[in-house]
């Protein structure tokens, strides 16, 4: 079974990062749903694909729950989801 | 000072809009253990890139007796909106050494200035409060030192009344050590926040002890606090008089002036000037 971790809450202003380890090669797989998605998707996803570019990380599956958070906090969740999974490893 | 919680996104973003002179981004009793990796990283984003008005910026990092507060450091002092750290359950002036060690060493490494970020120092237990001017002198990053609210109450073996009874001498211990040090002293937080009367009372007690301010756990009791802490008009205008009446005397090569029938020598004329600078009127015409 792959392993998975999480970071965040569902909290206004907050989101819930999922993140599951993928095969190599496999990239990265990227899933956003809640109050922000619809209008701030594609400069969500930059800004996560920027956070797994500084931290090395190519191939990842995640899923958000976004609440309202901002640029940093969403940046915040990822990488802190991430390091819970390297830690786990 | 009002205390923010480290792993909260609403209140990191919104706090420091509530009025109150300082914030303390929280990474102790705010965030729980399995948190607290979430809430450093956090708070460090929050730091690079947060807004805070006019606000001073603190963090309250995890105590030296845990395994945290040496990662907590490295995370929040290479930020400039960072202006000092508060340490939790200071006891002895060996955990001010220690944090100084730890602080110079990152402050090095990350071309800050050695010995920029200041220290806040809580002192929780009764050898805290002891050893308060000790801790006090012990370094010059410190800034402030303060007493412990629940946690002190426990080391002293009671608990908290309505009056504050049991904290009273360590508050004026922690005024005297303050003052003798050349630090500020703070005072702890107020819990009850409902009870605005209660807060004015035990406000205006410790600002009649000498503290220079409180710490806060929720917004609403900034402006109760505020009222307090501020100035009045006819307080402002006298030490106007004072200092006019000063600065005419010295100009004439005089010493002690009067002013209302009452005689002004310097510790008056220092007193006037600390009321215009909690007024914040810099200049006297």
């Amino acid at each position: 079974m792959s392993r998975t971790a999480q970071a965040g809450t569902l909290e206004s202003m907050d989101c819930l990062v999922t993140v599951t380890e993928a095969n190599a090669g496999s990239g990265i797989s990227l899933g956003i749903t809640g109050s922000s998605a619809a209008r701030f998707k594609t400069a969500m996803e930059k800004k996560v694909h920027e956070v797994l570019a500084a931290m090395g990380v190519k191939d990842i599956d995640i899923a958000i729950q976004d609440n309202g958070a901002l640029d940093i906090v969403l940046g915040a969740r990822v990488e802190t989801a991430v390091k819970r999974l390297e830690r786990e490893e | 000072m009002l205390y923010l919680p480290g792993n909260n996104p609403n209140m990191l973003t919104r706090g420091y809009l509530f009025g109150s002179d300082g914030i303390i981004l929280d990474l102790e009793d705010a965030v729980p253990m399995r948190e607290k990796d979430a809430a450093r990283i956090l708070v460090s984003k929050y730091l690079d890139l947060g807004e805070f008005g006019s606000c001073e910026v603190t963090v309250r990092i995890n105590g030296v007796d845990t395994e945290y507060w040496k990662e907590d450091l490295a995370a929040v002092l290479p930020y400039k909106s960072l202006s000092g750290i508060r340490a939790p359950k200071v006891d002895t002036p060996e955990t001010v050494k220690i944090l100084d060690e730890e602080m110079s060493a990152i402050e090095e490494k990350n071309n800050i200035p050695v010995g920029h970020t200041q220290i806040f120092c809580l002192l929780e237990t009764a050898n805290g409060i002891w050893n308060a001017y000790d801790i006090a002198a012990a370094s010059k990053r410190v800034t402030a030192i303060i007493p412990g609210g629940e946690d002190l109450t426990a080391d002293l073996k009671t608990s908290r009344s309505y009056e504050g009874t049991e904290l009273e001498w360590s508050r004026r211990m922690i005024v005297i050590a303050a003052r003798a040090a050349g630090v500020d002293p703070l005072d702890t937080v107020f819990p009850r926040i409902t009870d605005d009367e209660g807060l004015r009372r035990e406000t205006e007690f410790i600002k009649q002890l000498g503290f220079a301010g409180k710490s806060i756990i929720h917004p609403n009791q900034i402006p109760v606090i505020n009222a307090v802490f501020t100035p009045t008009e006819q307080e402002i205008e006298k030490a106007l008089k004072i200092m006019r009446a000063a600065k005419e005397s010295a100009a004439r090569g005089q010493g002690a002036v009067s002013v209302d029938g009452r005689m002004v020598d310097a510790p008056v004329v220092k007193r006037a000037e600390y009321v215009l600078q909690r007024a914040g009127i810099t200049e006297v015409d």
